[in-house]
């Protein structure tokens, strides 16, 4: 394959053309109830050409049928022409890699027969089931895949990779009369058949959880002090702060380049934030981003103040920034954007634990989890899957709909207190812009303290 | 080689479906105010289910060639399969439908671009930048069964989108509008997306204070998706089934106002949800869902149609991989027209003139997350504007609204006069009274 794609290379006539390819075998299992929905493996490949001709646009073209290759190069050539820009658009320099990078498999997951995958997945679905009565539906999806990658460009770089992904999810759904409550569990590890095994007490867990909101009450809407547990506290930096941290947000955008001028303060010293691509055993890492830039641990905000931010090779070049190694597609038939990997809030040397959050607040909620979270620019509103009030220091009753909302500025600002206790969160699902939609990340945070925020579901009513 | 797939996947009691779809589409991409790329994509995939000893199993692929280890996969998956009683349909007439329209399977790059261009000048102002992004796309699908059942037909897509924004300090203002059909757009059209954008604009230059309380709010057709999220999906066969859809027991009853009518047409002329035939066989027809606030069916694909013990109603749509699921195609609130792109109304829909205080909420944050089928929703806004005396003040900023779309839906304040596409729905602005509008 290399040779075939270095020879089309050699027949480009743009001034830079890369090529990509990929070949995919995925399996997935659905149960809903106690039905198995469906079980199925698919086959994908194809490719994708970009080329830049001096003076020119990105010419792109994807294809499904490899025999097109040639064409298609040639194609993204006349593209590119047909599209002048100016100013020109430039690439960062990054040396060319010659890698031929095989990802831990961890049990070749293709090697695994598909009742297998769907034993396993029962087993799963059958703990949350067998929770109580009270759990009326769930749904428990498992998803795998081998990712055989090829990429090579016109400045030297070749590699070829094998990358696996492995997820898992499950949503109990429980219901008393007219009121419906669930639980969520996912995971999502860039390995093997191995790292899925042992997690029924998780899905155990969520039902359970969903069983216990059909009594809990509604959170009293109002401004509380928030603490955010690690997985609520890393789809927070994810989707409220890392959005607007990619450079193709800001580079021809000035309002939005002022917006996010480095030296910004953004919080208080004790925030710290990163992405960092290059996480040993994580889903959002990689050797390389599909533009064959190596992936690295890029700080974004440090002790508060805004220090750096996400490049592609075209965005660094524009910036004068160094490029980071976050030009990702979520396959061939995309070109690369810009785009988080494994994106954090450092846990703080000194911060104590989560006890050490809650000891100076008398009445505060404790948000947990989340079912979703969305951001528009400034504005958030995520939903957690669950909270605890916090009485005098301590951890109290259980409460449902737990909504934040909020301007991004205002709570940075309002996070006053970090703990030490810093993990991954390793979920399944993945990241959307631009259509690209899953592409795997992870997030990763301690607890967290906003010292003042809007909860509520019930915002009018309350 | 479709043919050739049901016959090798179908043979003895075995029965098969296969759909084989191709397409070929066209981008170009405006960023921030200038041309930035233009790309070509050709992607072609075969998906194949087989109904063997009861059981159903799907396989996918994009490889050529494939067609017996495609099969095998399918058989492999049937194996592992729940029993169903899936019946594949018989041939039948397909209803004559345009779907294939010569100038936007041809329209040139350079049509494109000029299209950009003429957008990009039209939408420019100070301190604004421009994003505008244009597709054509062309598609063949075959689709065929065992029972003889099938069709095959091309279409056509054209898109049109174009965003403006504007940062002031820390607040960002982006207002977003397209045009999406199966021919090439007309300069009306193109004039209406100009000045829908340019409208809700002006209006947003200006930040107001919200209003707080139970108030009369006004849903843009854009905004409506908070209130239509959940009718829909309890419309659909799937939520009934599951024993999740709040109106599963409903039909015949009158649950809306009787002035609101629902039903999923795929048979539009222009659309490009519309199609001849669904995924699965089954001619096209338009489904009736409510009449004059009541409830009257569901959508179903051949599956869900089999566990629910009905028919088909034709919603069966599949990808390359994965099996069938009743989704819907146009779906048309109240009467509708025909007409699409026309110079549109002024803002609101003529419901504003009534309002001594209250809300027109054109984008809300968050819709779809948490218990949608429930009704009950709770968003901040993410573009929204103040109405005092009948008369938009401004924009409205830190404010979220909250209420149960199905007690909204039992009483309308009133449609609008001005029912547009948003994506694949038609609907006018609704204004309903009693909302719940916070600050914050």
């Amino acid at each position: 394959m290399i040779d075939r794609l270095t020879a089309a290379l050699a027949r480009s006539r743009a001034d830079y053309t890369e090529i990509r390819v990929e070949r995919t075998w995925s399996t997935a299992v659905t149960f809903r109830g106690r039905r198995l929905e469906s079980a199925t493996a698919s086959e994908d490949q194809g490719g994708l050409v970009r080329a830049l001709h001096a003076g020119g646009g990105w010419g792109v073209a994807s294809f499904t049928s490899l025999d097109r290759l040639e064409a298609m190069v040639a194609r993204a050539g006349e593209l590119s022409r047909a599209v002048p820009v100016d100013p020109p658009i430039r690439l960062a320099d990054v040396p060319p890699q010659q890698v031929d990078a095989r990802l831990d498999l961890d049990r070749d997951v293709r090697g695994v027969p598909i009742a297998e995958k769907k034993r396993l997945l029962e087993a799963y679905n059958g703990a949350m089931l067998g929770v109580s009565d009270r759990i009326v539906d769930t749904l428990a999806v498992y998803r795998d895949e081998v990712s055989e990658y090829w990429y090579v460009n016109s400045q030297g770089t070749i590699l070829h990779e094998l990358r696996p992904d492995v997820t898992l999810s499950g949503t109990a759904v429980a219901r008393r009369d007219g009121t419906i409550e669930k639980g969520l569990e996912s995971i999502g590890m860039r390995r093997g058949w191995n790292s899925v095994q042992d997690k029924a007490a998780a899905f155990r867990e969520v039902a359970q959880r969903a069983v216990q909101l059909l009594d809990a009450p509604r959170v009293r809407g109002g401004t509380y002090p928030v603490i955010l547990d690690p997985e609520l506290a890393g789809v927070f930096i994810h989707e409220a702060f890392g959005h607007l941290s990619e450079a193709d947000f800001v580079y021809e955008n000035p309002q939005a380049r002022e917006m996010m001028t480095l030296g910004r303060r953004f919080g208080k010293a004790v925030l710290n934030v990163g992405d960092n691509g290059a996480a040993p055993g994580l889903r959002g890492t990689l050797p390389f981003d599909d533009e064959g830039t190596p992936t690295r641990d890029t700080t974004l905000i440090k002790e508060g103040i805004l220090v750096g931010r996400l490049h592609s090779r075209e965005t660094a070049a524009a910036m004068g920034e160094p490029p980071t190694g976050n030009a990702r597609a979520i396959s061939f038939r995309h070109p690369p954007i810009v785009r988080m990997t494994n994106t954090y809030i450092a846990g703080a040397p000194g911060g104590g634990g989560f006890e050490d959050l809650i000891r100076d607040v008398k009445l505060g909620v404790y948000a947990c989890g989340a079912f979703g979270g969305q951001t528009m620019l400034e504005n958030f509103s995520f939903t957690a899957a669950y909270g605890r009030m916090i009485r005098d220091g301590r951890v109290a009753e259980l409460v449902k709909d737990v909504v934040l909302a909020g301007n991004l500025f205002q709570t940075l600002d309002r996070i006053d207190h970090i703990a030490a206790d810093f993990r991954w969160n390793q979920m399944g699902g993945g990241c959307g812009k631009a259509g690209q939609f899953p592409l795997p990340v992870t997030e990763g945070a301690p607890h967290v303290r906003i010292e003042e925020a809007l909860v509520g579901g019930d915002v009018g009513a309350a | 080689m479709i043919a050739q797939l049901v016959e090798l996947a179908g043979r003895g009691d075995v029965g098969a479906d296969a759909l084989w779809r191709r397409f070929e589409r066209t981008t170009v991409a405006f960023e921030w105010g200038r041309l930035k790329s233009a790309g070509t994509t050709e992607e072609a995939g075969t998906n194949v289910r087989v109904h063997q000893r009861g059981r159903v199993g799907v396989a996918g692929t994009t490889a050529t060639d494939a067609a017996v280890e495609l099969v095998d996969r399918a058989r492999a998956s049937a194996a592992l399969g729940e029993e169903l009683d899936l019946v594949f349909p018989a041939h039948a007439p397909l209803p004559s439908l345009p779907t294939f329209f010569e100038r936007a399977a041809n329209a040139s790059l350079d049509q494109l671009i000029r299209i950009g261009r003429s957008l990009l000048a039209r939408l420019e102002r100070e301190g604004c930048r421009v994003n505008v992004a244009i597709e054509r796309e062309s598609t063949s699908t075959r689709v065929y069964n065992s029972a003889g059942g099938g069709g095959e037909y091309r279409s056509t897509g054209f898109a049109v989108s174009a965003d403006v924004w504007r940062i002031a300090g820390d607040d960002v203002l982006v207002v977003s509008d397209a045009f999406e059909g199966a021919d090439l757009p007309s300069d009306e059209a193109l004039a209406g997306l100009v000045a829908s954008i340019n409208a809700r604009l002006d209006h947003a230059l200006r930040v107001v204070a919200p209003p707080e309380g139970a108030l009369p709010v006004v849903f843009t057709p854009a905004g409506l998706s908070a209130l239509m999220l959940p009718v829909t999906q309890a419309l659909s066969g799937k939520a009934v089934l599951q024993g999740i859809s709040p109106l599963g027991a409903k039909v015949g009853e009158q649950v809306f106002d009787a002035r609101f009518s629902l039903s999923d047409d795929p048979l539009r002329v222009g659309r490009t949800a519309s199609r001849p035939i669904d995924d699965e066989c089954v001619p096209s027809r338009v489904t009736c869902l409510v009449e004059r606030g009541v409830v009257q069916r569901f959508i179903y694909d051949l599956e869900t149609a089999a566990r629910a013990k009905t028919e088909s109603t034709g919603n069966g749509q599949r990808g390359i991989f994965g099996k069938p699921v009743p989704a819907y195609t146009n779906v048309v609130l109240g009467v509708g027209d025909q007409a699409s792109g026309a110079t549109p109304a002024e803002l609101g829909g003529g419901l504003l003139a009534e309002i001594n205080d209250g809300l027109l909420v054109d984008e809300l944050i968050g819709v779809g997350q948490g218990n949608v089928t429930g009704g009950a929703f709770s968003h901040p806004v993410a573009l929204a504007y103040r109405i005092e005396r009948g008369e938009i003040t401004g924009r409205v900023k830190d404010a979220a609204i909250a209420g149960n779309a199905y007690e909204l839906w039992k009483r309308v304040g009133g449609f609008g006069n001005d029912a547009r596409w948003t994506g694949s729905r038609w609907a006018p602005s609704v204004l309903f009274e009693g909302v719940s509008v916070a600050r914050r």
